[in-house]
């Protein structure tokens, strides 16, 4: 009978721990992964902002995919191919549009855009339905009739000999449209048939971009079946191949870290305690904090970015910590199965110090007006409390003795005892080292700070590359300049759409842009057109006018017939809306440049082709008079959110660390005390940014919160140090555990610092050599052992 | 003896002539195209003649076209309406109605057929007229004929027959006829 917990209470206390275990589960295994920007765009933004936000969310950049089909055997079986897979794509229902020069689904937007004419066409008011109007006109339909431009306009000449229809369709047709041949569109500089596609499921919805990027792979291989070698290579690129990438690589690399992670801390922690036993114990409190951390960001945010699952590797480094130091600290009580007693009363309070200053740290992040790192923030909370609760509830009932074998902790305790003793000495060498880079760090000033927030994309540069050459051969507007117009109501937002659209084309006339899209050439606002309408004379009227505006022309007035009809029948036609559009062909448009916004009114969009001559002060200065539109700069707006999400992060971090401070003044009630635990962190943080510096490292936000991870972990170590002072004792155990907690946590980090996810590998490579650091400087600044 | 060197020498004329006028005979595609390519740069006016089914009388026109070698063309018509169409490489600008709109070539292969039909004309550039059309030359140096039938499926379902006519390196004509029975007869005065 030993004299360990209660069996009932053993049993109880499992039981729940289990329960929990298993909550946690069923909510992680309900919650979507999300790996989009967004969740590091602000929470709060202003309204530049905010269009940037959901245009990345769900705009239709979002949703755009692009195919690229290279090399095979001749353009001729790229065609073949290409029709083939835009046919399958088109069928699927999964792509509101597919485009790959294959004009023939425009015949039903030809058809639309015919009929209703006479509210479409600029031109039409009733200058233009006056005499001279008409003869005007009509001449200049006359001008394109013989001439290869003609034989669009001769079949309609007698319905529209003012050429309503060729005005229309000559706003229409994009400027810059992809070389086609064999009646596909195809690359400029590759041999490479291209399709674009836009997918019907929003953006941020991920499993429904991966079923499409599933679906063109399905096409492909259908369409090449049989091909053998030389079958064209398939290229996809775009938003939602980024996302569904980044969601699989982080996803891929949280399992792989945490496999080789496991394998790495196994070998470890077998090593120093030389039981199977114990170094499962070791692992659940870190299991139960991974669910904790998840289960907490999935019930608080909806969802769990991708970054922080990867960010879940990190915290093995730390909650594996406290196992080992239950492990190890409980062993040797005088009465078996009372060690967990003496470590509660003995130890337990050095690990909840050292908790709670990490709380405290990570704290400042859910503060953060950025959903992304107010995630890292409640993960780590959620993650180390779980795990201390574990080993602090959890870990007695297991193991009331701690861990029996002893391993190799001997010759860890000796080694670390040596290296203990030693550093006192090196102090005025890592003094000096620290002032050193302390004016490293002036000297560079915020130039150290200058990764970006593509630094954080864990897209590679290939596939980079790859992208911004299947965008050039489509000659997609790269999005990086976009007019926004907000207004409270959609016909307010039509009619400043217009009003934008009239500036834009003198920019057009200048030769600044080469064209823009907009969604008023196929949705005019109903003022304009009734306005329209209302400019058309009645039948009477128009015959007259018609009469003598072709006199002297080689034209019989009677010819005319079918134009007076039409226009009397465009008298009576109601106004198109969006409704009308909606099933249509052009509904994909309509619906990517006029939008209800999220928080009530709505949105248009005007996009832009720039030319080389293009003059983003002009543009602005253009649009400045209209109080709805907005030019936003994608790039920059970007820049600017980076800048201030930086600036956020840096407050935060420091207010963690100011919050790290005054607990740790609160507990050890001593200045002394207190200088000399802050000591050794400040100048590990120092250390580890001079390195960087040295290495002429970018740094960014990850970068940050790793120094708070350094403060966090190290926070630990200099309260042994100072423990070990104010007892005098420094046991073989307790060194061997630091040694074993740090090399832990040294591993765990140095793992993710080789990942190549630059965001992981960003708080890696901090956080491994700071920890390090930590626990050396630690030892350097505490008091030579009492011997 | 001198008889005999006088008919070496009449025999030699004759080779002379021979060989001089053998060019004449068979003056081919790749002759004209030299000869085209010769002049890098051009200026003309010219005046374009229309017949429409359905239009009582031609409809005309006039203007002035320029060539720069290799690929600058820019044909300016003045009369009826003015109206430019200028093309500079990939890129097609066209004015017309106080409205300009851009457009690349080879987004539009019929437009780019027609494009080249005079431009790898005048450039002389067989390569790039051969992609577009089989060409028929007849005629001789001072008055030859190049007939292009489109290969594009597209472009010849529009254009019927397309002869460019001219004189040495100049060309003085073009002839279209369209599907439908619509014709144009453009006549070109190079400035000199």
């Amino acid at each position: 009978m030993n004299a360990g917990p209660s069996r009932a209470r053993r049993i109880g206390v499992l039981l729940l721990w289990l329960a929990a275990v298993l909550a946690g589960v069923a909510v992680i295994s309900r919650t979507h992964f999300s790996a989009d920007l967004s969740a590091f765009l602000p929470a709060s933004p202003d309204a530049r902002q905010r269009v940037l936000i959901e245009q990345l969310q769900s705009g239709v950049a979002s949703r755009t995919l692009m195919v690229g089909l290279e090399g095979g055997k001749d353009a001729a079986q790229r065609a073949d191919v290409s029709r083939a897979v835009g046919k399958g794509m088109r069928a699927s229902g999964l792509f509101e549009q597919v485009q790959n020069g294959d004009h023939s689904e425009w015949k039903e937007a030809g058809t639309f855009v015919f009929d209703r004419r006479y509210q479409l066409s600029p031109e039409v008011s009733p200058e233009r339905f006056s005499v001279d109007g008409l003869r005007d006109a009509i001449n200049d339909s006359l001008s394109l009739l013989g001439t290869p431009a003609g034989n669009m306009v001769r079949p309609l000449f007698e319905r529209d000999p003012t050429g309503e229809t060729q005005r229309i369709a000559e706003e229409m047709i994009p400027a810059t449209s992809p070389r086609t041949e064999e009646g596909v569109w195809v690359s400029r500089s590759a041999p490479r048939a291209m399709l674009l596609a836009t997918t019907t499921a929003s953006g941020s919805d991920l499993d429904a971009q991966a079923a499409g990027i599933a679906a063109i792979e399905a096409e492909y291989a259908k369409a090449t079946q049989g091909m053998g070698a030389e079958a064209p290579k398939l290229q996809l690129s775009g938003a939602p191949v980024f996302s569904v990438q980044s969601r699989d690589k982080i996803k891929g690399e949280a399992i792989h870290l945490a496999i080789v992670g496991a394998i790495v801390m196994g070998c470890l922690l077998l090593a120093a305690f030389a039981s199977p036993k114990a170094l499962v114990i070791a692992v659940l409190p870190v299991l139960t904090g991974v669910v904790a951390g998840t289960a907490a960001v999935a019930l608080v945010f909806g969802s769990v970015h991708g970054l922080t699952m990867g960010f879940g590797s990190t915290l093995i480094g730390e909650t594996v910590d406290y196992a080992i130091y239950y492990l190890i600290q409980a062993r040797g009580a005088a009465v078996r199965g009372t060690g967990w007693q003496r470590w509660r009363d003995l130890n337990w309070p050095t690990v909840r110090l050292g908790l709670l200053t990490s709380v405290c740290g990570f704290a400042a992040l859910l503060f953060s007006g950025f959903p992304g790192l107010a995630q890292l923030g409640v993960f780590s909370i959620a993650g180390l409390v779980a795990a201390a609760l574990v080993t602090r509830h959890g870990l007695p009932m297991l193991a009331p003795d701690g861990a029996t074998g002893m391993g190799m902790r001997r010759q860890m305790a000796r080694l670390a005892g040596g290296i203990v003793d030693a550093l006192p000495r090196l102090r005025m060498t890592f003094i000096v080292l620290g002032i050193a880079a302390v004016a490293l760090m002036a000297w560079q000033g915020g130039e150290l700070w200058r990764a970006s927030l593509s630094s954080m994309s864990p897209i590679s540069k290939a596939s980079q590359e790859l992208d911004a050459s299947l965008r050039a051969d489509i000659g997609a507007s790269d999005g990086g300049t976009l007019v926004v117009i907000q207004a409270a109501d959609e016909q307010a937002a039509l009619r400043a759409t217009e009003a934008a659209g009239a500036k834009l084309d003198t920019l057009v006339s200048e030769g600044q842009l080469s064209g823009f899209e907009t969604v008023t050439r196929m949705l005019p606002s109903i003022a304009t057109q009734q306005a329209r309408l209302a400019s058309l004379p009645d039948a009477a009227t128009l015959r007259t006018r018609l009469n003598e505006a072709v006199t002297g022309l080689p034209l019989k007035p009677e010819r005319f017939e079918p134009f007076i009809a039409a226009v009397d029948a465009a008298r009576a036609l109601a106004p198109i809306t969006r409704e009308d559009l909606a099933q249509g062909p052009m509904a994909p448009v309509v619906r990517a440049l006029l939008f209800e916004r999220p928080g009530g009114g709505w949105s248009a969009l005007i996009a832009l082709h720039p030319t080389d001559r293009f003059d983003k002060s002009k543009l602005a200065a253009a649009l400045a008079p209209l109080p709805e539109v907005q030019v936003v700069d994608i790039g920059d707006e970007l820049g600017s959110l980076y800048a201030r999400y930086l600036h956020e992060a840096f407050v935060q971090v420091l207010l963690g660390a100011l919050a790290v401070v005054v607990l740790l003044g609160l507990y050890l009630r001593s200045l002394r005390r207190l200088v000399a635990v802050c000591q050794p962190l400040l100048l590990a943080v120092v250390l580890t940014l001079g390195g960087m510096a040295v290495l002429q490292v970018p740094l960014g936000i990850l970068h940050l919160v790793g120094l708070l991870l350094i403060v966090a972990v190290g926070s630990n170590y200099a309260l042994f140090f100072d423990q070990l002072q104010e007892t005098g004792r420094a046991d073989e155990d307790t060194l061997a555990s630091l040694m074993l907690a740090n090399l832990t946590t040294v591993v765990s980090f140095g793992l993710i610092a080789i990942s190549d996810i630059p965001a992981l590998s960003a708080i890696g490579r901090v956080v491994a050599p700071g920890a390090l650091l930590a626990l050396l400087l630690s030892a350097a600044f505490g008091k030579r052992r009492a011997r | 003896m001198r008889i005999d060197g006088g008919l070496r020498r009449a025999r030699w004329a004759v080779a002379l002539l021979l060989c001089a006028a053998a060019p004449a005979w068979a003056f081919d595609f790749n002759e004209l195209m030299g000869l085209l390519a010769r002049q890098k740069q051009g200026e003309a006016s010219f005046t374009e003649q229309r017949y429409v089914r359905g239009v009582d009388g031609p409809l005309a026109a006039s203007g002035t076209l320029s060539f720069t070698a290799p690929d600058q063309l820019v044909r300016r018509t003045l009369t009826p309406r003015p109206e430019t169409m200028a093309v500079d490489g990939n890129n097609l600008v066209l004015s017309r109605s106080g409205r300009t709109r851009n457009m690349t070539l080879d987004s539009v292969p019929e437009i780019q057929g027609l494009v080249e039909a005079m431009r790898a004309t005048l450039a002389g550039n067989p390569q790039v007229l051969q992609r577009y059309f089989k060409p028929t030359v007849s005629g001789n140096a001072d008055a030859w004929a190049l007939d292009l039938a489109p290969l594009d499926a597209r472009l010849s379902s529009q254009i019927a027959a397309l002869r460019l006519s001219g004189k040495a390196g100049e060309v003085l004509g073009v002839e279209m006829e369209f599907r439908g029975g619509d014709r144009s007869i453009m006549t070109i005065s190079p400035k000199r």
